[in-house]
């Protein structure tokens, strides 16, 4: 008895995502079974592409062992300037977003030279520039809200074969970073930097370029997050991606991403955003009260971290250093 | 054969000390090398040299007879020396082949050609006779295992000199028999191995030649068959330390202060039992690795510890770290920056550190500064702690000896009956390291029990009064001082003899 | 020629010196004031400075409960959130009467807070009762923060930043955002309430315009001043405040030290998020509402950045309560004289976020400038 309920508790520990996912599926089914309809379910996912596709930059973030707490205010500012780029000099919407994702890596280079050249602690750096952001972007917009031209709208409702354009943008973003992770040199070296900076070192790696290199892609991510989810509504409102950090690091650790460093995976990402936007529609669905959803969002998050720290926890005691061999005696 | 590697007459000193002086030998190609020596004898003096991390004072040297100067520990590894260090630099969220190919994948179309990078790593891991898919992570593999991967690396690397540190303490017996035959594999193969290591039968099984380091010197070496292991043992053993020791000015008393019966945590410690006498100086001989260390923690209370019981003048002790500290304990630990000190605080701060409950005065526990600053002064004056003001010099500027004494007058303010005391003397320089001895001989004549950990056996000869010898995390043996004999202490931590 | 480097090296030195010293912040105050003076007058005018000084003391209470967490080389964002919460907690429990228009829909319509008000008003020392249900639900956040991070050995900042998004949310949902206002003299008098006033206005005058009088000490001043001394005498006197410095320098050697490690950071988190209650308290008299936002957006920017900017270091084991008061002045002053140049609030969010950079680089600056002193 007491042998399986480890086992259990181990199995939930490193499948914490599945159990979850599986978890709130059957209980918002139980309660609004209209939950289940392929529709709801097709709608999850085009909404997940927005907190889906910043949580991917998060994530090779926080396998560097940073973190990175602007990607609220990249979401506003990128956007931003390309739909001031668009306006004033009348660009189409493909160059648009280009300059979003130009800007975005401006905005990640900044908080790099921070962390990478400075020195100072990551979640300071972004913490201040989740300020700093936003409030040059609110003074270029004078706190009002900004129409992007009417294109926007019309490449935000359009489908590419049948696929919703920002479900597109999310699997193409997806299987970039995926592929960026898994089968590039420079993925393999993030997740190698994350493990044990020294050795990284040591092994001769640029360890410099490669942590800056991951901010530069979360507030890439971030921007085109942003330019997504904006060209759906069409305007820009003064408190977007205000508080959207939460969303974006909790996707990125419920799909699996480590606060200590070295573990997480696109597909990962995916999954978490997948999750949170499940639980969030799900708590629409059945009825929860508005102010309580972020409650209950912010005690899953909390949870999915506790189980984090305990298996990082358990991966150091599996690691101690042993003098003699064990079990041996 | 040709030589691989020669040293012709290396020397090398920090600040005026010498660690290496004039050491020549040569490394013949496709065969082992076995160094070895006790601890501190220049031994990793002379492999840092040898992989480009510290420049030789004087000598140089020869790689396949031309001059090797290296600059940097990049410089080694190009010419096609390796390190199998006993901590691995291994990634451990990676793949084996991963690990191999981290600091330049193989592409194919901007992407990493993992056929290719697959096949290589099988390549390598089969001159290795090794089995496994280098697909594997290698978080997943045993410490054994792991360490051969390391061996892979320096191979893919195309590595011709490899160093082994201390290679197989961490590894099983099988583990261990599948490592030798990997290295008897490499040499066959035309690999050059260099391999230091305590386990002497280890060593006269593997190697070809054998070096002998004694204080930074070589003192002889020869082929294999040439020196039977009572031979090593006695080329090891050091010059007389007489003159360097206070008198011991007490005996022991018969009261016990300190006894552990049955110590075991698997990985670590097996079975020890220790007791330690009222104004005793017990020795704790070992070599590194030995488990000492490991040991000290446990009866500290810091380390857990699977079975066995620790009792203090016949209380017994559990718990956390503090029960042991109130009941009477006291640990000077062997890493005075990082577990001894706060470097940035002053003197006085340091001082004050573990009995600071006592200072307090009142409902708010204030602290009595006027008691402070007395017996912070009476312990500068006890100690003969040299510092200008105690009060605002901080600890990091003092002497490593001065420092050393900050630590235990840390504990002195709480009067403890127990003193662990793990490598006192490590860093500290010659002549405070006579201060050092007598303030240790003061306390066991005060009546204090102490338990002194070191490395270096003259000095446990100098001022213990019994010695116990560990190896490989059990205890071989005791001899008392009367008895005392470097051979057969020796003997005992090289796991040699056993009683 | 070959003169000229030892002045500079000394000039160096001073400047070292003067970077290193208590009083710096003090002196980049007074040096900022009269650099601005002559452009912005106002800045020195009686209103301003009483301006100013009211601004000052509720965040003066917040940040010296930073400055424990960051003695131990901890951060805690969550305090705003413990305001936020304890805020209307308090407001509820005392409010007069309260709008069923707003209230209605909240989840403690009913029971807990009706037309006729919260369980509290009008009870004889109702004010007392509701101030020490804040403080316990003040010591329970801290309790829940100080252990996650004890226990699981979690990074500080991610504890904080969860315990942050859940406490504040739960203020919110509490009211459903809603203010709570109608809240009794005694409480009121707590956030402005003046002891000692001063007029300078002419003597002959018979009746005194209200603007002349400048409130010279406050209940909030008070209140401050003996939370700093309190704090001060803890942090720099007493065995609890030398074990937190213990912990920040050097967590292992005070663990081996038998230090109670883990119970004191548990402690600290609550001493921080009970200073923020105090300070939320002032904060809610001032405003006489409980208000389930306040303590959110750039606060936190205010209470991190005034006590780094004022030494206290990120890293640990560095921390003085007079550091905090003179970066808490620097801080009020600074915003103060932002305002008065007519920025924005969203232009003043931006130069905060900068000074927070630079006050994190001046961190980093002072750490290695008294490595290399000694040295």
């Amino acid at each position: 008895m007491k042998r399986i309920m480890k086992r259990l508790v181990g199995f939930t520990l490193s499948h914490s995502t599945a159990v979850f996912f599986v978890l709130i599926l059957l209980w918002f089914g139980v309660q609004a079974p209209q939950f289940l309809q392929p529709e709801s379910l097709a709608n999850i996912i085009k909404q997940s592409s927005f907190i889906g596709i910043a949580a991917l930059g998060m994530t090779v973030v926080l396998i560097t062992g940073g973190i990175d707490l602007s990607v609220g205010s990249v979401m506003f500012l990128a956007p931003l300037i390309a739909g001031m780029a668009m306006r004033s000099f009348g660009l189409p919407v493909e160059a648009g977003f280009v300059v979003a994702m130009v800007v975005g890596a401006g905005l990640g280079g900044l908080n790099a030279f921070f962390i990478v050249v400075l020195r100072v602690v990551p979640f300071i750096v972004t913490l201040a520039s989740l300020f700093v952001f936003r409030g040059f972007g609110t003074w270029l917009t004078s706190s009002t809200q900004f129409d992007f031209p009417e294109r926007m709208r019309t490449f935000g409702l359009s489908n590419v074969l049948g696929i919703p354009t920002p479900i597109l943008v999310f699997a193409v973003t997806a299987v970039a970073i995926h592929i960026m992770l898994r089968h590039t040199g420079a993925g393999r070296q993030i997740y190698a930097f994350g493990n044990d900076r020294e050795a990284a070192r040591k092994a001769g790696l640029a360890v410099e370029l490669i942590e800056a290199r991951a901010y530069i892609i979360s507030s890439v991510c971030a921007a085109i997050s942003g330019f997504v989810m904006i060209s759906q509504i069409g305007r820009l409102d003064v408190g977007f991606g205000q508080g959207r950090e939460f969303d974006v690091i909790a996707a990125a650790v419920l799909g699996g991403a480590s606060l200590f460093g070295g573990v997480g995976t696109a597909l990962g990402a995916v999954a978490g955003a997948t999750l949170i936007q499940t639980a969030k529609l799900g708590l629409v669905f059945t009825g929860v009260n508005l102010y309580m959803q972020p409650i209950i969002l912010g005690t899953v998050i909390f949870a999915a971290m506790v189980a984090d720290g305990i298996r990082g926890r358990r991966l150091r005691d599996k690691l101690a250093r042993t003098i003699r061999p064990l079990g041996s005696s | 054969m040709t030589d691989l590697l020669s040293l012709q007459g290396l020397s090398k000193s920090w600040f005026g000390i010498p660690a290496n002086r004039d050491v020549s030998f040569s490394v013949r190609e496709a065969s082992v090398l076995g160094i070895i020596g006790q601890n501190g004898a220049g031994k990793s003096t002379l492999m840092n040299m040898i992989g480009g991390v510290v420049k030789p004072t004087s000598g140089h040297m020869l790689w396949r007879g031309l001059p090797y100067e290296p600059a940097g520990a990049a410089d080694a590894t190009r010419i096609g020396i390796a390190f199998i260090h006993q901590e691995l630099n291994l990634f451990t969220n990676l793949s084996v082949a991963e690990n191999l190919y981290i600091d330049g994948f193989p592409r194919r179309m901007g992407l990493i050609d993992w056929k290719r990078i697959n096949e290589r790593s099988r390549q390598v891991l089969s001159r290795l006779s090794l089995d496994f898919d280098p697909s594997v992570e290698v978080g997943r593999l045993s410490p054994g295992e792991r360490q051969l991967v390391e061996i892979a690396r320096a191979l893919h690397n195309e590595a011709s000199l490899l160093i082994f540190d201390e290679p197989t303490t961490s590894l099983t017996p099988r583990e261990t028999e599948r490592l030798f035959a990997t290295i008897e594999n490499l040499k066959s193969q035309g690999c050059t191995i260099i391999y230091i290591s305590h386990i002497l039968s280890d060593v006269q099984r593997l190697c070809d030649d054998i070096v002998v380091l004694r204080d930074g010197e070589l003192v002889s070496k020869g082929t294999i068959t040439e020196f039977p292991i009572p031979l090593m043992i006695r080329s090891m053993i050091g010059r007389d330390m007489g003159g360097m020791f206070p008198p011991r000015s007490n005996q022991p008393q018969g009261a016990t202060v300190l006894e552990a019966r049955g110590l075991t945590q698997p990985g670590v410690i097996e079975d020890v039992d220790l007791t330690v006498h009222e104004g005793e100086i017990l020795g704790l001989f070992g070599l590194m690795g030995a488990g000492r260390s490991e040991l000290a923690r446990v009866l500290f209370g810091l380390d857990k510890c699977a079975k066995g019981t620790i009792s203090l003048k016949g209380r017994p002790l559990e718990g956390p770290v503090r029960a042991h500290i109130e009941a009477g304990m006291a640990f000077v630990t062997e890493n005075r920056r990082e577990e001894g000190l706060m470097m940035d605080a002053s003197v006085a701060e340091n001082l004050t550190l573990a009995s600071l409950a006592a200072f307090g005065r009142g409902p708010f526990a204030l602290i009595d500064r006027d008691r402070v600053a007395e017996r912070t002064e009476r312990m500068r004056e006890e100690l003969n702690i040299k510092a200008s003001d105690i009060h605002s010099q901080p600890a990091k500027a003092l002497s490593g000896g001065n420092q050393q004494k900050v630590v235990i007058g840390k504990w002195q303010l709480r009067d403890p009956d127990l003193f662990i005391l793990d490598e006192p003397t490590r860093g500290v320089d010659v002549g405070a390291k006579y201060e050092i001895y007598s303030l240790i001989d003061q306390i066991a004549a005060r009546g204090g029990g102490i338990m002194m950990i070191s490395s270096e056996l003259e000095e446990l000869m100098g001022m213990a009064d019994r010695i116990v010898v560990m190896n490989r995390g059990e205890i071989k043996g005791q001899v008392l001082r009367q008895d005392f004999d470097r051979e057969r202490i020796l003997a005992l931590a090289f796991g040699e003899i056993a009683e | 020629m070959s003169s000229s480097p030892v002045p500079r090296r000394e000039l160096k030195d001073k400047a070292v010196d003067l970077l290193l010293s208590d009083q710096f912040v003090l002196y980049l105050s007074i040096f900022y004031v009269l650099l601005l003076a002559p452009f912005l007058p106002m800045l020195v005018t009686p209103a301003n400075l009483v301006n100013v000084l009211s601004n000052m003391w509720p965040l003066l209470i917040v940040a010296i409960g930073q400055t424990f967490v960051l003695a131990i080389g901890g951060i805690d964002l969550s305090q705003g959130a413990a305001i936020a919460l304890t805020s209307v907690l308090g407001a509820v429990l005392i409010t007069g009467a309260a709008d069923p228009a707003t209230f209605a829909n909240t989840p403690i319509w009913g029971w807990l807070l009706t037309d006729a008000g919260g369980p509290l008003a009008g009870v004889d020392h109702g004010v007392v009762l509701a101030i020490a249900a804040m403080l316990v639900a003040a010591v329970v956040i801290g309790l829940i923060n100080g252990m996650a991070v004890a226990m699981f050995a979690m990074p500080a900042f991610i504890v904080t930043l969860v315990a942050m998004m859940i406490f504040s949310a739960f203020a919110l949902w509490l009211t459903q955002s809603g203010n709570v206002a109608n809240l009794p003299d005694d409480f009121i008098r707590l956030g402005r309430g003046d002891i000692v006033s001063v007029y300078f206005g002419a003597k002959e005058e018979a009746k005194i315009a209200r603007r002349a009088i400048y409130s010279l000490v406050t209940y909030p001043m008070v209140i401050a001043m003996c939370v700093a001394l309190a704090a001060h005498m803890l942090l720099n006197r007493t065995v609890f405040g030398s074990q937190v410095l213990a912990i920040g320098m050097n967590r292992k050697a005070a663990e081996i030290s038998g230090v109670r490690v883990r119970r004191i950071i548990i402690a600290v988190f609550v001493l921080s998020a009970v200073c923020a209650m105090i300070g939320g308290l002032l904060f809610a008299a001032r405003l006489e509402a409980g208000r389930p936002t306040l303590g959110g957006g750039s606060f936190l920017l205010d209470v991190i950045g005034a006590a780094v900017i004022g030494g206290t270091s990120l890293f640990g084991g560095k921390a003085k309560v007079i550091w905090t008061f003179f970066g808490v002045m620097f801080y009020v002053i600074m915003a103060s004289s932002l305002s008065a140049m007519n920025l924005s609030a969203f232009q003043i969010d931006m130069v905060k976020g900068g000074i927070i950079l630079c006050a994190a680089l001046l961190d980093v600056l002072r750490t290695r400038l008294k490595r290399e002193r000694v040295r």
